[in-house]
């Protein structure tokens, strides 16, 4: 069976996008730290999800919130794919995000805080607390990172426990620690 | 809930672009897009997510003969319609197949209504396999060679 020429899809991809019946466009980009499926809406991206997630379980969560209407394209999504690849090349990263995905309040004021972080700076899990309003709440802002939807652009690899060592990480302590690397924060 | 669109794309594309061929030869791919975008268009008012599939082969094989028709016209403006009740927004097979005789209707009913694979087909019809994929071929072939 001949497979369905990309130039097809991307074609299906731009009209769709033209009429305003794309609910949300997906791509997939090779990273450093793996395939990551990068997924954005109307107000910016709403779901990254690392090789190790399961893909159609991050799409529907996708749907439930935005509507059915998921587009797959590699030109539409463009600019977040360039963005994305210039951070893994050194740039900061700087995409505008929806955070609804991270469902409650105090989790997603510990997310808007934690995009103040920059590139190469890192925080604990109980200075963040702090930050979001609850000084007493590391083991929620711990939650908050574990379910961060956007990992990456919202940069939970940014925040490490005061114990000196690496603490968990949504895709796993081997990816948090080549983006550290990356960053230039010295492994500890 | 409806699956994401673009997964069903993904799943079903490369076979619904043969389908395409079948109905519409050279103007597959144009026939194809276009169906894809109709599909999409529905997509959020469908009332259930069952057998997805075969409502993308029915918006398919609609979508191609409307092809079919349109490239028609260009040529004898005059012509009357072939199925004056077809309705060409709605998704409406019924009234598109119903030219063909009651084998052939049951045939493609059986295959892009009810979702059946050959086997599945075979069984209904009391046939042998290679018999049921017969009846749906010569459907498709008499459908497309009315409309064209």
């Amino acid at each position: 069976m001949s497979p369905l020429p990309e130039s097809l899809l991307e074609s299906v991809a731009a009209a769709a996008v033209r009429e305003g019946l794309a609910d949300a466009l997906y791509t997939r980009l090779n990273t450093p730290i793996g395939r990551l499926l990068v997924v954005s809406g109307p107000n910016g991206l709403i779901r990254i999800a690392f090789e190790t997630e399961a893909e159609d379980v991050a799409l529907r969560e996708v749907a439930a919130a935005l509507g059915p209407r998921l587009i797959g394209s590699d030109a539409e999504m463009r600019a977040p794919r360039e963005a994305l690849s210039d951070y893994f090349d050194g740039a900061p990263l700087d995409l505008p995000v929806d955070l609804r995905l991270a469902a409650a309040p105090f989790r997603r004021a510990v997310l808007e805080e934690l995009r103040e972080v920059p590139r190469g700076a890192t925080v604990s899990y109980g200075e963040l607390a702090a930050r979001a309003g609850n000084p007493k709440a590391a083991r929620a802002v711990g939650t908050a990172c574990a379910r961060n939807p956007v990992p990456i652009v919202v940069p939970c690899h940014r925040v490490l426990p005061g114990t000196g060592r690496l603490g968990s990480y949504r895709g796993g302590p081997e990816r948090k620690a080549t983006l550290l690397e990356l960053e230039g924060v010295a492994s500890r | 809930m409806l699956p994401p669109f673009w997964t069903l794309v993904e799943a079903h594309g490369d076979e619904l672009l043969v389908h395409a061929r079948r109905l519409a030869g050279d103007s597959a791919e144009d026939v194809l897009q276009d169906a894809l975008l109709r599909a999409l268009r529905a997509y959020p008012k469908l009332r259930h997510a069952d057998h997805l599939r075969a409502w993308l082969y029915r918006v398919t094989t609609t979508t191609a003969i409307d092809h079919h028709r349109r490239t028609r016209r260009e040529v004898l403006v005059d012509e009357p319609p072939v199925v004056a009740a077809y309705d060409t927004h709605g998704d409406d097979f019924e009234g598109l197949i119903a030219p063909l005789n009651e084998t052939a209707q049951a045939a493609l009913r059986l295959r892009f209504v009810d979702d059946l694979d050959y086997d599945g087909i075979a069984e209904r019809l009391d046939c042998s396999v290679e018999a049921a994929r017969q009846r749906v071929s010569s459907a498709v072939r008499t459908l497309r060679e009315s409309y064209a």
